[in-house]
């Protein structure tokens, strides 16, 4: 018989029969119903779980979030009311701040004639 | 009758079965959880005691893997066999449970048997060279005794063992065959003696 050479690139069958023996560990069927028994008590991190715990943190962070904006934006208005600038009408109908130079520009003009 | 379907085709099919296995498993059907945890069962034990060689240390270490492997069910990736990947974990939990516990010596051989005395009968002789080849796996390094067991006992590919152990092929190659120098020596001997 050939010997088999130990860079074969097939399973030795004699050795693997062998080694198969020495590792038998005996009963499979205990061992299945016990696993599946624990797993039982094993909770299998489920997309919707994940999603659902990362959900509540999020929520929670978004919440505070809000809050913190919307307190800083508060803030920063009520701080500087001379920053409002006025609107077109209000300049309009507001009376001129130095009303003398329109009765200058009239006698200067009357003056002339 | 028909025709023998050609062996990739077979192991197509059963890659199909169990993504389908899994996705129930996920979905927290028990029973899918159940086949898978009987279709592999051996495997995983054979593995784990060639790393621990104590049964029950193995047993342990294959039903954490187990378990563990059920936890990280959604990260299986479907296009690829499952044998790897879940014979990844049962090495990994197997490797840290050697690492964390002393190991426990295999039980001595009985000096009668080994020294060539008398052999009582057959059953009795085959359990001298079981243990004696167990003993011989002990001596070989964690890693060779993982790609030796998973080649030539359960018929993995060097790639698939190169994927399980996570290190080059070529690397699966050399312990394979540093193993089996070893064994077949050891076999030899038996064979001669006997």
């Amino acid at each position: 018989m050939k010997e088999p050479l130990p860079f074969d690139h097939r399973p030795d069958l004699v050795l693997g029969r062998a080694l198969r023996e020495a590792l038998d560990p005996g009963d499979a069927q205990v061992f299945t119903a016990r696993v599946v028994a624990l797993a039982g008590q094993v909770r299998v991190a489920s997309w919707d779980a994940v999603l659902a715990r990362w959900a509540r943190a999020g929520v929670a962070a978004a919440l505070v979030v809000a809050l913190a904006a919307g307190y800083f934006v508060g803030h920063a208005t009520a701080a500087s009311p001379s920053a409002v600038r006025p609107t077109v009408s209000d300049v309009l109908i507001a009376p001129p701040a130095h009303p003398g130079e329109v009765e200058v520009v009239l006698a200067s003009v009357i003056g002339n004639n | 009758m028909t025709d023998p379907q050609p062996p990739q085709q077979v192991a197509r099919i059963a890659q199909q079965d169990e993504a389908d296995l899994v996705a129930r498993a996920v979905a927290g059907e028990r029973a899918a959880f159940g086949i898978l945890v009987e279709r592999y069962a051996g495997v995983a034990r054979r593995v784990a005691r060639a790393v621990l060689g104590n049964p029950e240390d193995a047993d342990d270490a294959a039903q954490d893997a187990m378990l563990s492997a059920l936890v990280k069910l959604e990260q299986y990736d479907a296009r690829r066999p499952f044998g790897p990947w879940l014979l990844r974990i049962v090495a990994n939990a197997a490797t840290d449970r050697r690492r964390r516990r002393s190991v426990r010596r295999v039980e001595s051989l009985d000096v009668g048997l080994t020294a060539g005395g008398p052999r009582p009968d057959t059953t009795a002789e085959r359990r001298a060279l079981n243990e004696r080849l167990r003993q011989a796996l002990a001596e070989l390094p964690e890693r060779r005794r993982m790609a030796v067991v998973l080649f030539d006992v359960e018929g993995y590919s060097h790639g698939e063992i190169a994927l399980i152990l996570g290190i080059p092929e070529g690397t699966v190659r050399s312990e394979v065959f540093h193993a089996r120098r070893r064994l077949r020596v050891l076999l030899a001997d038996w064979k001669e003696e006997g």
